[in-house]
């Protein structure tokens, strides 16, 4: 009988992973394939790939794909596991910033292709002030879409610019340098990143994560219990990174 | 991009993958939807899938209306191929078997996606390296029927013809005899690769001499079809992109004036 459609496929696609297949037409497919994923998660990870140089970026690439097969016709949606992997990948352990960095370059990824902004300063500022006293330490938020929060032990965000076309000077890194919070959002076109105090990055990052006032002071307190609300509500709403009062 | 909108040059239409655009928001849209206002735009489709026996990715297919509505774009083309099975996706346009079961299962799956995104898609032959034993009948009855069946249009693809001429041992002029003029919506051209055993579609070189001599044929029996140049890898400077168009238009013309 002759194999149904589902089979051939299915075939086809056993023979395209078995790198020691012989059969030089699928070998053709392969080649594509293993460059295409090398290149799309190259443009996404460029320091990462500058990090490690193109030969190590590679091999990692391709046990990544092995492990974490693409699931989308998308391939700009594809990758955003790279920086887990990376924090167990048994090579290059010594680079141990490197997974922050990657997660660095997935969010700034991930903030150039997020929803646009829309609301106002003055009308989120209204809709706070038409809220019950009882009722605003339970509000959530909405912040800007495009706003991603990470933080590193490692100075990340200095390893980043030292890797930027054209970056000035002598591109040494303290990497005793310490920790950052972090906060990529894109402005008008491109995307930017800030260096937040610690109190401003739990208190953001909780409520982007859906926590309400109260639960996202906690936080804020427990990193600086020097953290003033009303200064931090005032900043960041007239900056849109609080975007609007939830519903 | 942005060069174009400096610029404004005299170009008829542009023409972008479809998934570059399936963001949320961000510049790249906004980019797209500007220069839509001055020019006409087509979406070319490298990730639907359409041959896949998997379920139609419903997250993809929203996300492609999303984009055909918001760009009301002159044309929407998928590949004849597929990407995927049992939910893995391979990223790359891999080939069909030519037979009544895929001539079965794509034409349900064009008429699904025409259905779903309310308009007429264009189908584009591919590159193909493989061929599979199971095929019954020729690429281009396989082709030809996909649009008889369902009414697609057809992106006919003239590097890959010569490609797959190559590849395969299949007679370009019976694959043009093959294709009903009225059906074609488009013409691709593009650069291979010769230095292997296998001749491999790499948009990353001038159109071939052989490829151009086809194309002036394809012109012949199809008439003035609106023509791209895909130059996606080792892409050259704007003037040598330039000479290849032009080339093209001076066939297109010659056609017009012919008919």
């Amino acid at each position: 009988m002759r194999p149904s459609l589902p089979e051939l496929q299915r075939r086809f696609a056993a023979a395209l992973q078995d790198s020691a297949g012989a059969d030089s037409r699928i070998g053709a497919y392969r080649n594509t394939v293993v460059a295409n994923y090398r290149n799309a998660l190259g443009a996404t990870y460029r320091v990462v790939r500058e990090l490690t140089g193109t030969p190590f970026f590679n091999t990692a690439v391709d046990a990544f794909v092995a492990s974490h097969p693409s699931t989308s016709g998308d391939l700009n949606a594809y990758g955003g596991e790279l920086a887990d992997f990376l924090a167990s990948y048994p090579y290059g352990r010594e680079l141990d910033y490197l997974a922050d960095v990657a997660r660095l370059e997935w969010a700034l990824d991930e903030a150039n292709r997020a929803a646009d902004a829309c609301g106002s300063p003055e009308a989120t500022l209204a809709a706070l002030a038409a809220i019950p006293g009882s009722d605003v330490a339970h509000q959530r938020f909405v912040l800007d879409p495009s706003c991603r929060f990470l933080q590193s032990p490692h100075p990340v965000l200095r390893i980043w610019q030292v890797h930027q076309p054209g970056a000035a000077g002598d591109g040494r890194v303290d990497l005793r340098a310490g920790g950052e919070q972090l906060m990529v959002r894109r402005e008008a076109a491109t995307p930017v990143i800030e260096r937040l105090p610690a109190g401003d990055h739990a208190f953001l990052s909780s409520l982007a994560a859906g926590a309400d006032l109260a639960a996202a002071l906690d936080a804020a307190l427990t990193a600086d219990a020097t953290f003033d609300l009303g200064t931090a509500l005032r900043t960041h709403i007239a900056s849109g990174v609080i975007m609007a009062v939830a519903h | 991009m942005r060069e174009v909108l400096d610029r404004r040059p005299a170009v008829p239409w542009f023409e972008v993958h479809s998934e570059n655009y399936f963001a949320d928001g961000g510049p790249a849209l906004a980019t797209l939807e500007r220069i839509r206002a001055g020019y006409p735009v087509a979406l070319h489709g490298v990730g639907l899938s359409l041959g896949s026996t998997d379920a139609l990715d419903r997250e993809h297919l929203r996300k492609l209306k999303r984009l055909a509505d918001r760009i009301d774009p002159a044309l929407v083309s998928e590949h004849m191929c597929w990407s995927s099975v049992d939910g893995r996706h391979f990223n790359d346009l891999l080939p069909l078997p030519y037979n009544e079961d895929a001539l079965d299962h794509l034409c349900t799956r064009v008429s699904e996606v025409q259905d779903y995104l309310g308009r007429t898609i264009a189908v584009e032959n591919v590159s193909s390296y493989y061929a599979f034993p199971e095929s019954t009948v020729p690429e281009y009855e396989f082709m030809a029927a996909v649009a008889e069946r369902t009414g697609a249009r057809l992106l006919v693809d003239v590097n890959n013809i010569y490609v797959n001429a190559r590849n395969h041992g299949i007679d370009p002029t019976a694959y043009l005899a093959a294709i009903a003029p009225a059906t074609v919506a488009e013409i691709h051209l593009a650069g291979f690769d010769d230095s292997g055993p296998i001749v491999i579609d790499t948009h990353g070189a001038p159109v071939a001499p052989e490829v151009w001599s086809l194309y002036e044929r394809a012109i012949a029996r199809f008439g003035p079809v609106p023509t791209l140049i895909e130059w996606d890898t080792d892409i050259p400077s704007f003037d040598v992109l330039q000479r290849e168009a032009a080339t093209a238009q001076r066939v297109l013309d010659h056609a017009a004036v012919a008919a």
